[in-house]
């Protein structure tokens, strides 16, 4: 029981931290297109710095068989 | 005799419209050779390649824009933008310090031509590889691109020919004052909303630490301590969160109305207060984690409704550019001097090109040439007008360059005076009631009455009970299943229909269109395409019609008559073609000299006789060389593919239809006897349309229209129910209740099928809320109810009506054309 009188206020502070965060993302605007950023995730496969990172990644025998099956 | 009937075409691979036989515009995409209908096609595919930006053809969803039905300013009127008083109202430049490349504009520009989010994308990448752009964001739901950049290596109008290059239109873009304030109110209720779930997470822990379901040992000074948290915790939730229905439950109060708001409020009220009289006291039920459930549930409905109307209503907002931006002024000594619209005085003299479009009201006092008013009018053939006639702002000229003295400008055109009878229109519409309204009403009304009759009953039996077993009560009725019946179900549907390609602006369309039992249908733009195309060539023997085809394109590729536009392209070039207004062209193709156009004009050529003319509707042209006659060329507004498809759909459901159109040609009769519509009338005035719409609205009868042009927009606004077409004039779109993006009717015989199902599924909903409340109501009156109980019910009756209206957006497009039409966009 004792632990609850630190978790306690320890919660509050999240929510406090939580929602001021939250007012930011609102203010920033963040909120106003949900459509756009939920399809421009996809055409970072044809983002040269993604592929650059996928193939740093993984190898170069990766990105040869992504680009056959590209085109 | 053979005619260019029945020949398949291809479609482009930018824009799918047809690709004309012989076409040469090629470009290779993605390692193929692609094939497209027109340059403008194929330069914006060569521009996409170059800027290594191809593979927006892989992703995009629906097809493209064809460039030439963007707006196109010419090189000085785009110009005009880069000049500071006029970048003024939309365009902010600061000087940030230390930055070495100097100023940065900033500015907001409204798309035209986005289809998909890939186009979101295609501008978004374009426009970052330009060295002088800093930040480009485009906002897909309502097209508008954020734009910081560079402006003196990059001046504005070079970024606009840039995005033309890509194939879209852009416009300066201001937003108003009541569009700034409703972006705000946007962003507090999304606060309110998250204030309300991340708050009430923690008061429910708090809360429900307290019920002895979840804790045997605890403490009472812990129980204290885990009251007043729960109690500093939901205080916000009240005051902050639930503003809004506290001032809705006082308006409507003095209003005299009982709504949802009213019922929301006490429930909320007495379960804050009595959490607060247990908080300090120890006795009694804890109730706040109910507040804090409740301010959850309706506000998210809330939010999603708003949600809903916002993303529909954003995206048809544009400025309502009806006239041009500027225009040429002729000074007394002939100069010409391009100025803005605005500039313009009664009287001053302007020179109008052919393709543009008329800037005032006035009268020719020079040239002659044909007057596109099919926007104004629905006349679907421009109309040759000479030397003393007047014109109409927000008119084309089509044919030859005309000076124009102004008589008429701003608010006194013919064009503001459709206006203003939208205007009227729309202070005239009828409200159609909200069924859930309407039953949310009722059944408050019922549940309050138990509630005090219950009360003043356990206030007899057992005083200290009483106001327990009201709360509980109040607390188990509250309509939160019944708030989210209607939002979740519309949302649904509209986000389905927004998928399929039609937009809702306004909230009460699938409802209503339940109730509609006339539909009036407009002609030009509407049901047909609303630009000429060639039906046939009937050749007169000397040549193939492949032939006689390929020297009228030859010709016709020199003019800026809409007319022009239907021939397609030809390898052959015409020279020394010269227009005569009204009656047709001449020139020469492989020096042999021709003729194309009114009969008469073309046998005078060559001397021979008019050959008898075939007596089939539609605009029928004659080619002819300097010795005979050499085939006859017809040419009409073709219907949509899927007119017949709509038509038959809404007689099907018993709906009278009506054609309404401005054209006084026969094609009026024709369409609507082709399409076997009830009763048509043409050669309608603006106020005619709307005298006959409210003549019929008299009669009863709840109104479906779907229109395109200025002259629809009073009786759209009038209207029940509008539609525009996608194609539609900007303030045909405003005034219209919906808007159908991808102008494919056949999507309106899905919505119409889609609005019955949500009507069911609200019905359903509605049904559900009310039986689960009508369940819960005896055993809180026997006082059974505990907060455990209140809240698991109100969560379950809320999840199942939520996943009800989810199933609105399994939809399957039930025309088979939608999927054909799919199928060919995707490469």
């Amino acid at each position: 029981m004792p632990a609850l009188y630190i978790m306690i206020p320890v919660a509050l502070l999240i929510v406090a931290v939580a929602i001021y965060i939250f007012f930011w993302a609102v203010d920033s605007g963040q909120y106003d297109d949900l459509d756009g950023p939920a399809h421009s995730i996809l055409f970072d496969d044809q983002d040269p710095g993604h592929k650059a990172g996928v193939d740093e990644a993984s190898g170069k025998e990766t990105s040869a068989v992504k680009k056959d099956s590209a085109t | 005799m053979k005619a260019t009937e029945g020949i398949t075409l291809r479609p482009c691979y930018h824009c799918t419209l047809p690709v004309p036989p012989g076409g040469r515009f090629v470009a290779s995409v993605l390692g193929e050779a692609r094939e497209f209908c027109c340059p403008g096609c194929q330069a914006v595919a060569h521009a996409i390649v170059a800027g290594d930006l191809e593979s927006y053809y892989l992703h995009r969803s629906e097809a493209s824009v064809n460039p030439q039905v963007l707006p196109s300013p010419s090189a000085d009127e785009q110009a005009l933008f880069d000049r500071p008083d006029v970048q003024a109202p939309f365009v902010r430049h600061d000087t940030p310090s230390g930055d070495v490349a100097g100023d940065v504009a900033e500015t907001t520009l409204m798309i035209e031509g986005i289809t998909c989010a890939a186009c979101g994308w295609l501008i978004e990448r374009h426009l970052r590889m330009l060295p002088a752009v800093v930040e480009a964001r485009l906002n897909l739901s309502n097209h508008r691109l954020h734009l910081r950049w560079h402006d003196q290596p990059l001046p504005l109008s070079e970024v606009l020919s840039e995005l033309r290059g890509i194939g879209y239109a852009a416009h300066p873009y201001q937003a108003d004052a009541a569009t700034e304030r409703l972006a705000l109110e946007n962003r507090r209720s999304l606060r309110q909303l998250g204030v309300a779930g991340l708050l009430w997470f923690q008061a429910m822990m708090a809360t429900m630490a307290t019920w002895p379901e979840f804790n045997i040992d605890l403490s009472p000074e812990m129980h204290t301590i885990l009251r007043w948290v729960a109690m500093f915790l939901t205080t916000p939730i009240v005051f902050y969160s639930c503003a809004p229905f506290f001032k809705g439950a006082l308006r409507d109060l003095h209003a005299r109305h009982l709504t949802m708001d009213v019922s929301v409020s006490l429930a909320i009220g007495a379960a804050y207060v009595a959490g607060l009289w247990t908080a300090v006291t120890g006795v009694g039920e804890l109730y706040f984690d109910a507040v804090g459930m409740f301010a959850l549930f309706l506000l998210s409905g809330r939010y999603l409704e708003r949600r809903a109307r916002e993303r529909t209503r954003l995206a048809t907002e544009q400025l309502v550019n009806l006239l041009p931006a500027s225009c040429l002024r002729l000074d007394a000594d002939g100069q010409t001097e391009r100025v803005l619209t605005d500039q313009l005085r009664v009287h001053d003299h302007v020179l109008v090109h052919p393709g543009a479009m008329l800037p005032a009201d006035g009268r020719i006092i020079a040239g002659r040439s044909s007057i596109d008013e099919s926007l104004l009018t629905g006349e679907y053939l421009p109309q040759p007008r000479q030397v003393g006639d007047a014109v109409t702002a927000g008119t084309a000229n089509s044919e030859s360059v005309l000076t124009v003295e102004v008589l008429a400008l701003g608010a006194d055109t013919r064009l503001s005076a459709v206006v203003r009878l939208l205007d009227r229109a729309q202070s005239e519409k009828p409200p159609l009631a909200q069924m859930a309204d309407r039953a949310a009403q009722w059944f408050l009304l019922i549940s309050l009455v138990l509630a005090a009759c219950v009360g003043v009953v356990w206030w007899q039996l057992d005083a200290g009970r009483a106001f327990w077993i009201v709360l509980a009560m109040l607390v188990a009725t509250c309509p939160c299943a019944l708030s989210l019946a209607t939002p979740t179900a519309l949302t649904a549907a509209t986000g389905t229909l927004h998928r399929l390609g039609l937009l809702l602006t306004r909230g009460h369309v699938l409802e209503g269109l339940n109730r509609i039992d006339t539909v009036i249908f407009d002609k030009t733009g509407t049901l047909t395409e609303g630009r000429l195309t060639l039906r046939a060539v009937r050749s007169l023997g000397a040549l193939s019609s492949d032939d006689c085809l390929s020297l009228a394109a030859a010709l016709e590729s020199r003019s800026e008559h809409p007319i022009a536009r239907a021939f397609g392209k030809t390898p052959l070039t015409a020279e020394r073609v010269v227009a005569t207004p009204g009656l047709g062209l001449e020139g020469e193709v492989n020096g042999r000299l021709l003729r194309i156009g009114q009969p008469g004009f073309v046998c005078a050529l060559s001397g021979v006789a008019v050959p008898s003319m075939p007596e089939e509707p539609g605009q029928w042209l004659l080619l002819g060389d300097d010795t005979q006659a050499l085939a006859w060329l017809v040419l009409d507004d073709r219907l949509r593919d899927d007119a017949a498809g709509l038509v038959t759909a809404c007689k099907q459901r018993g709906w009278q239809t009506l054609l309404l159109s401005g054209d006084s040609s026969p094609m009026v009769s024709i369409v609507a006897t082709q399409l076997q519509i009830d009763d048509a009338r043409g050669s309608l005035r603006p106020d005619d349309k709307l005298a006959i719409l409210q003549g019929l609205r008299a009669e009863g009868r709840t109104l479906l229209v779907i229109g395109d042009g200025v002259n629809d927009v009073p009786m759209l606004a009038a209207a029940d129910i509008s539609i525009a077409m996608g194609s539609a004039t900007d303030l045909a779109k405003t005034s219209a209740d919906a808007v159908l993006l991808s102008n494919r009717l056949h999507v309106l015989v899905d919505a119409f099928g889609l609005a019955r199902r949500t009507r069911r599924i609200i019905l359903e909903n509605l049904a559900w809320a009310g039986l689960y409340n009508g369940l819960v109501l005896p055993f809180a009156a026997l006082g059974w109810v505990t907060p455990l109980w209140a809240a698991a019910g109100m969560s379950v009756s809320s999840l199942v009506v939520v996943l009800n209206a989810l199933r609105l957006t399994r939809m399957k497009p039930i025309s088979a054309e939608s999927m054909a039409a799919r199928q060919t966009v995707t490469p």
